[in-house]
């Protein structure tokens, strides 16, 4: 299959006369089949990128080859890929940020709004060009007192007038339906207002082409929900937006999906298509979870995001197919795992390290692909499975904002446990009295029936390992091995148990091949995975997590999955705080869901995710798993899994 | 903990609160170089100086409350120049192989007092000074958009530090280590926090640096203004005589005229 439709494609509607290059590179895509390359809209390409090329300092792969791509307006385009993949590099060159800001050797061209962007300057780009990042809380400017003034600090940038200012800060807010916020404390709003509001200052600027790099990773179902409507409303207006993700709700909601592997393209078509098995199964990942459905019941690729139609396809399918000789309940996590050969894990490299391992989420060394199977844990230190229980607690802040407000909660000796809420709902306040990182107003934390009033965070520690949201929060040494190894050598244990807590860490994390390397050169979402190891080599009774899955790629958040299930099997307690709620009805059996300091719900995910809590879920940012919505419109009952999905329908279908 | 847009500004009308940040961005650096230039007895009216400052301002208890932020830093200061000044000859008190020389106790207890005396005037400028409003106020008078953004940082970076020290001093407890006890358990365990400190805020000025361009910050002349900052006429006067104060003490210092 060669691209030549493809590049014939491209001499639509295009004015710029960069037709002829595009096709040459490409011979993977599936050309036949795939949307026109250029911008579907008439008229130039607002966002054009040809044959892009970058190349970070230092580093013998490219970040990004062969690249092209054409936005224009009214068009929203996602970005997937796994983790070092070359998503953030093609945000930050889509942004102009490569070269200018960001050094790097740049092949082809970026144009944003026929300006050419290598040779741009600063000034050129203002209020073309705008790009947001997935940290809400550094996507603003740090000094601002108010929505209003943040809005109002581009537009000072941009020498508008004085008088002009509010009538567009006002009329912006409230198109992008966040009107409400414009005299809060952009510190004190939760991450889903802080992205919206990071969206609404670039947009404020007049700004045409609006490039995300995974701006929902930080946020609860309920905030990536309402950023997917605002790039929804932000394309619909006209412009043109460019979104790397590796959430399925944004994901889905594109007109086309760019899936990108080792800095190259692999396909670039709607997104049921390039997220499909046949794309991402040969790249050893799974596809979301409502296109594995949409692929099952046989539901064609324009509506295959469509949860009405998906379900009622399944229906049909259940009805039809399930009773055939030969059916396999579902297939096992991991697609083909061993398909990871050399070359696929290895990523595209991160920006160099010397300017600053922060946002580039790439990384030069990754960890190998989660085994098939699943490699047990086998506690070191002799300890009995532990209970947790907590009565009657009640933390306040310095300021007397009440952040937990009366919790009982008992976890036995052994359970796993998930904690959901929307962002500010106290699961990170609870989860830290649970080592004594805090102490509560009032009531008790009872660890193995004592309770830890007066023991200090480190002897606590000796039983309870807590694992932080924000990884650099945690890592200071200068080799994974001697991080890993920090924890353990705090215990008072012999050198040879903790050289085997140590090996066996890494083993389960995956990070064996990189014992040696700086964290610091490690991408993110695999620093995620060194904290990790960092807490699991101290062979924890109890283990809190807090947001594991965050920024992980599909193959990181089985990896996870298999930690945790490793754990439970040798009887350490596992409390996870999450926002990935697939994660959470696939890895625990009780979920207990937080709303402004206090306990709403707390069972099963059967019963948590069940069609008539939708209700009370929503009121505290929070949507069931795609299955459980599935279940929910066939009238299945609890269906928070695949597995329970498919389940509920062969028990129906007979 | 306060936000990174308040850091330490403690909102007030005082008239210290009232002058325009640029007014007080000179008086600190012209007391930081009589401090730091100028004959230790200089020392002594400064610290008045700040005092009074304070005091007329309403934050007097803060600014007292804030010295136990350098205490451990002056106490080190102190001790290591009182035992081990090099070159050091006329011993005071001596313990065995250590000695407190004359000369190293006087040099430890300038330095310490010019530490003290810079660390309380920067304070009470941060606590009357809102980051936003100097940074405005400087573009107002026409100071580089770059310049802007470093004294905006190294105001804003205490706060920032801070708030990850304590972050970083939680997860290493969560690790079992030790913080308690004796200043010498806590001096081990400051170490490790000194290396994700660094890094933390090298990946934090990167990311708001981001932020920052793709706001456009710097990139046109001609910035408007959305907020003033109130410039009142008393400013002028005493912008003139602070920078005349400043010369002077550069003046003396190259002169070797004594304080």
């Amino acid at each position: 299959m060669t691209s030549e439709d493809a590049a014939s494609g491209e001499t639509t509607g295009e004015t710029t006369g960069e037709t002829t290059a595009a096709g040459g590179g490409m011979t993977t895509e599936d050309a036949a089949t795939a949307p026109a390359r250029t911008a579907s809209g008439g008229g130039p390409p607002l966002l054009a990128i040809d044959r892009l090329g970058v190349r970070y300092p230092g580093r013998r792969e490219p970040a990004l080859e062969e690249i092209t791509l054409a936005l224009a307006a009214g068009e929203l385009v996602g970005v997937a890929g796994r983790t070092g993949a070359g998503k953030s590099t093609l945000a930050l060159a889509a942004a102009g940020f490569i070269p200018r800001v960001v050094h790097a050797r740049l092949s082809g061209s970026v144009r944003v709004d026929s300006v050419t962007t290598a040779t741009a300057r600063a000034s050129d780009l203002a209020g073309r060009v705008g790009i947001v990042f997935s940290t809400p809380a550094n996507q603003l400017s740090a000094s601002k007192l108010t929505v209003r003034e943040e809005l109002a600090f581009g537009l000072e940038n941009l020498g508008v007038p004085r008088e002009a200012m509010d009538e567009r800060i006002d009329e912006v807010l409230d198109h992008l339906g966040i009107a409400h916020l414009a005299e809060r404390e952009p510190f004190a709003l939760s991450g889903g207002e802080q992205q919206r509001v990071a969206i609404a200052s670039i947009v404020a600027m007049g700004t045409d082409v609006v490039v995300l790099d995974e701006p929902t990773a930080q946020l609860d179902p309920g905030g990536t929900r309402a950023v997917g409507e605002l790039l929804r409303r932000l394309a619909a207006d006209g412009r043109a937006v460019l979104c790397a993700e590796h959430a399925p709700t944004i994901l889905g909601l594109t007109g086309r999906c760019l899936v990108l592997e080792a800095g190259r393209e692999v396909a670039l078509d709607r997104p049921a298509t390039a997220l499909g098995s046949a794309v991402l199964g040969p790249l050893g990942l799974r596809p979301p979870t409502i296109l594995r459905l949409a692929e099952r019941a046989g539901v064609a690729a324009e509506e295959a995001f469509d949860e009405e139609t998906v379900a009622a396809a399944l229906a049909r399918w259940a009805a039809r197919d399930l009773d055939r000789p030969g059916w396999t309940p579902v297939a096992g996590p991991g697609g083909s795992p061993d398909s990871g050969g050399p070359g696929i894990g290895d990523g595209g490299p991160s920006p160099a390290t010397g300017t600053g391992p922060g946002i580039g989420d790439g990384a030069e060394v990754r960890p190998a692909p989660p085994e098939p199977a699943l490699r047990p844990w086998r506690p070191v230190r002799r300890q009995p499975p532990v209970s947790v229980e907590v009565r009657g607690l009640v933390h306040r802040y310095s300021g007397g904002i009440e952040a937990v407000r009366g919790v009982d909660l008992t976890v036995g000796a052994g359970e796993a446990v998930a904690i959901v809420g929307q962002n500010g709902s106290g699961k990170t306040t609870l989860a830290k009295h649970l080592n004594g990182l805090l102490r509560p107003a009032s009531g008790a934390v009872l660890i193995g029936g004592r309770e830890i009033a007066g023991d200090p965070v480190s002897v606590v520690a000796r039983t309870v390992g807590f694992v932080f949201q924000n990884p650099d929060d945690q890592l200071f040494n200068r080799s994974v091995e001697r991080e890993v190894m920090f924890g353990p050598r705090n215990l008072d244990l012999d050198e040879r148990t903790i050289a085997d807590l140590v090996d066996q860490a890494l083993e389960l994390t995956g990070l064996a091949e990189v014992r040696a390397v700086n964290p610091y050169d490690l991408g993110l979402s695999t620093r995620k995975l060194v904290a990790l190891a960092s807490v699991l080599a101290m062979d924890p009774a109890v283990l809190i997590l807090d947001e594991p899955t965050t920024g992980q790629d599909g193959p990181g958040v089985e990896r996870i999955g298999a930690i945790v299930d490793a754990l439970r099997r040798a009887g350490r307690t596992v409390i996870a705080i999450s926002h990935d709620m697939e994660f959470v009805a696939e890895q625990f059996p009780r979920v207990v869901v937080m709303r402004e300091g206090r306990v709403i719900d707390d069972g099963p995910p059967g019963t948590v995710f069940a069609p008539e809590r939708v209700a009370l879920l929503a009121s505290t940012g929070l949507v069931p798993p795609p299955a459980a919505r599935i279940g929910a419109r066939l009238g299945l009952g609890a269906t928070p899994t695949e597995r329970a999905l498919l389940a509920a329908l062969r028990a129906g279908g007979r | 903990m306060s936000s990174a847009a308040t850091g330490y500004f403690r909102p007030g009308s005082s008239w210290l609160h009232r002058r325009n940040p640029v007014t007080k961005l000179l008086g600190l650096l012209w007391a930081l170089l009589a401090g730091f230039l100028l004959a230790p007895a200089v020392l002594a009216l400064l610290a008045v100086l700040v005092v009074i400052a304070a005091a007329t301002s309403g934050l007097l208890a803060g600014l007292v409350r804030s010295l136990r932020i350098p205490a451990l830093l002056v106490a080190s200061i102190l001790v290591v120049n009182a035992l081990f000044f090099p070159g050091a000859k006329e011993v005071l008190v001596g313990f065995g192989p250590l000695a407190v020389t004359r000369e190293g106790l006087s040099f430890g207890l300038v330095s310490a007092a010019r530490l003290l005396v810079a660390f309380m005037a920067s304070i009470l400028f941060l606590f009357t000074t809102l980051a936003d409003d100097l940074l405005e106020a400087l573009i107002a008078r026409g100071a580089s958009h770059r310049i802007a953004f470093v004294i905006l940082s190294a105001v804003q970076l205490v706060p920032r530090l801070q708030d990850r020290a304590a972050a970083i001093l939680e997860a290493q407890q969560a690790r079992g280590l030790s913080v308690g006890g004796s200043l010498g358990t806590r001096l081990r365990a400051l170490l490790p926090l000194v290396g994700p400190i660094l890094l933390g805020s090298l990946i934090d000025v990167r990311e708001r640096t981001f932020a920052l361009e793709a706001r456009a910050f710097g990139a046109r002349p001609g910035r408007t203004a959305y907020r003033t900052v109130a410039d009142p006429p008393v400013d002028r006067w005493l912008r003139i005589a602070e920078l005349a104060g400043i010369v002077a003490v550069v003046v003396a210092a190259l002169t070797g005229v004594p304080g």
